[in-house]
């Protein structure tokens, strides 16, 4: 008898949009927080995704507290140019590529390498949407679809890179997953934007055989303590670990939102079985079976719940939208999902079910009698 | 011999209120056959609507066997005499209770509903019940814009809706003036003279209860002999 539980949610505005408001609440957290998580876990997985299973990463140690302030604000030191140069006569070892990376305006990198190694991090099958590659010996760069975004600028066009012009020989297309966020440059000319004097961010080791990984990352470690060596494998763990933390704070903040949501559907649930118990009465006393009363109650928390949870999704496009294009300088960080937006709306509905059900025992439980004669 | 459809034996029903044991019903002996016409009468506080509370399944009995139909109802649960109460008892209570929200059709429907019929089906019997009562012009109203003697006319409509055996009216004149209270009591002899139903009013008004075929004397719980 939906057409019933309308007319009741009707009749007590107040009451059912501040339930609404409660769910809206829930789910419009929920959608937008997992939408970064979601961005994110993306993100990390198209990366890795580019590189080798057989590939080292050595940089120099660095504390992770370090890390705290704002996006960009943070710089590992660069390996120095003897250190490269060994690194990349020992044994077993088949490339060393060095790379500069500086991060830029937060959210992008510029990183400088040889441009025939290219290949290794899968950027040879990128596609331009105008220009083209930088060539070793040029003085340029070629462009992330998001970096030339918001920088406006098209091939040709220069930006300033540590005080300098540099030429925009090119523009990755669109959808080019990490490469929309990178500034890619010719190692030699990198080290002269940056004077990094033939040093690097990292270095990049492809082993003669993959079986030499963990001995070279054991060699790399024993030699020099300042360094750090990470497999693939070392990689993945890590960012796991991140992507799980940050997708337990996501959830967590979720929770706690819908821990208040439910709070608030019961309150306010509960009160408007009180304030009908003389309603509740009259339809029993006229053959309303306890299911019929329950059902009532249930119908009216599915009502709320589907319509608010459906406008806070809407919502959420909305707000992800600004955050991708205000406070993210046009990335797509974030990203709703059609599981993650469908997921959102079973769960907003769940959860008031589930926060209705005790108002509803209390409904089903109206002794006809006292609530008509007491109201 | 008419069937019986109301049977009392030995019916008692006690509240504690604040550890205070009160009697409402002190062993109560009645029956009403189908088809009768009866008024109970008596003081305020006598047992009249606890009486009739318990004859309509609204509540149970704490010592004593009611018979609804010769089926024992005393040992039901809350749906089992709900059901009862939908099908077989109609009410019609002083207060109207009348639900404020649903138009005067919506609330005649209403019982129908719980009886799972579809919604067109129901308002299209409802509004048939309604113009018989004389309320065809008021149909889509809400409760709060009609007259007291209109929504009683609605709650007797309603008492109605499921073509019950029986229809129990617990002082249905006592929030009307005169007119409107005469007007009501000629609507539930129309029906009784009309339908054949079992009629049984509580009431207070003398006058009122000699319109019954027969009258019923309560006093301190019991009935007076």
């Amino acid at each position: 008898m939906l057409d019933l539980a309308f007319k009741d949610l009707k009749e007590h505005r107040v009451r059912t949009i501040l339930t609404a408001l409660g769910i809206f609440i829930a789910i419009t957290a929920i959608v937008s927080l997992g939408s970064i998580s979601m961005g994110v876990n993306e993100l990390i997985t198209s990366s890795t995704g580019l590189i080798g299973a057989d590939t080292i990463f050595v940089m120099k140690e660095f504390d992770l507290s370090e890390m705290a302030g704002p996006p960009g604000s943070f710089q590992i030191e660069d390996i120095e140019a003897d250190v490269v140069e060994e690194i990349r006569s020992m044994s077993g070892v088949k490339l060393a590529v060095p790379i500069i990376s500086r991060p830029f305006r937060g959210l992008f990198e510029v990183d400088g390498l040889d441009m025939d190694d290219v290949d290794i991090f899968g950027g040879g099958d990128l596609e331009f949407k105008e220009g083209t590659w930088p060539e070793n010996d040029d003085k340029g760069a070629a462009l992330g679809y998001l970096v030339a975004n918001m920088l406006d600028v098209v091939a040709g066009d220069y930006i300033t890179l540590n005080k300098k012009e540099v030429e925009v020989l090119g523009i990755f297309e669109e959808g080019s997953g990490a490469y929309d966020l990178v500034i890619l440059m010719p190692y030699d000319y990198a080290d002269e934007i940056y004077e990094t004097e033939g040093g690097a961010t990292q270095l990049m080791i492809e082993p003669n055989d993959i079986s030499l990984v963990q001995e070279i990352k054991d060699t790399i470690e024993d030699e020099f303590d300042d360094l750090d060596a990470m497999t693939m494998e070392d990689a993945l763990v890590m960012m796991e670990e991140m992507t799980g933390t940050l997708n337990i704070m996501t959830f967590g903040i979720g929770f706690i939102a819908s821990l208040v949501a439910a709070i608030g559907i019961i309150i306010t649930m509960y009160t408007s079985v009180l304030e009908r118990r003389r309603q509740l009465g009259i339809m029993k006393a006229v053959g309303a079976l306890r299911r019929t009363i329950l059902i009532q109650i249930l119908e009216e928390g599915l009502m709320i719940s589907v319509v608010s949870s459906l406008i806070a999704v809407g919502v959420s496009f909305i707000f992800v939208d600004m955050l991708n294009n205000v406070l993210l300088g046009g990335t797509n960080l974030a990203l709703i999902t059609p599981a993650l937006a469908i997921g959102a709306v079973a769960y907003g509905v769940m959860l008031t079910i589930m926060s209705s059900l005790y108002p509803a025992w209390i409904a089903v439980k109206t002794d006809p009698i006292k609530a008509i004669r007491e109201g | 011999m008419k069937e019986k459809i109301f049977e009392l034996r030995d019916v008692w029903k006690t509240y504690f209120m604040k550890g205070i044991e009160t009697n409402a019903l002190r062993g109560v002996d009645m029956e009403i056959k189908k088809g009768e016409y009866v008024a109970i009468l008596g003081p305020s506080g006598c047992g009249k609507s606890t009486l009739m509370h318990v004859m309509g399944c609204l509540d149970t009995p704490t010592k004593g066997r009611v018979f609804v139909e010769e089926r024992e109802i005393s040992k039901l649960d809350d749906d089992e005499l709900a059901k009862i109460r939908r099908e077989k008892i109609g009410f019609v209570f002083q207060a109207y209770n009348l639900i404020p929200s649903l138009t005067a059709a919506e609330n005649v429907a209403l019982p129908m509903r719980f009886s799972g019929h579809g919604r067109s089906e129901s308002q299209k019997k409802a509004k048939e019940i309604l113009k018989k009562t004389g309320l065809e012009k008021r149909m889509d109203h809400k409760p709060n814009e009609l007259s007291g003697g209109e929504q009683q006319r609605v709650a007797i409509a309603r008492s109605l809706a499921n073509n019950p055996e029986a229809i129990l009216a617990d002082e249905p004149t006592g929030n009307l003036d005169t007119e409107a209270g005469r007007e009501i009591f000629e609507l539930l002899e129309d029906l009784h003279k009309k339908t054949g139903k079992t009629i049984v009013v509580v009431t207070h008004d003398i006058n009122l209860a000699k319109r019954a075929h027969r009258e019923i004397r309560m006093i301190d719980g019991k009935i007076d002999k």
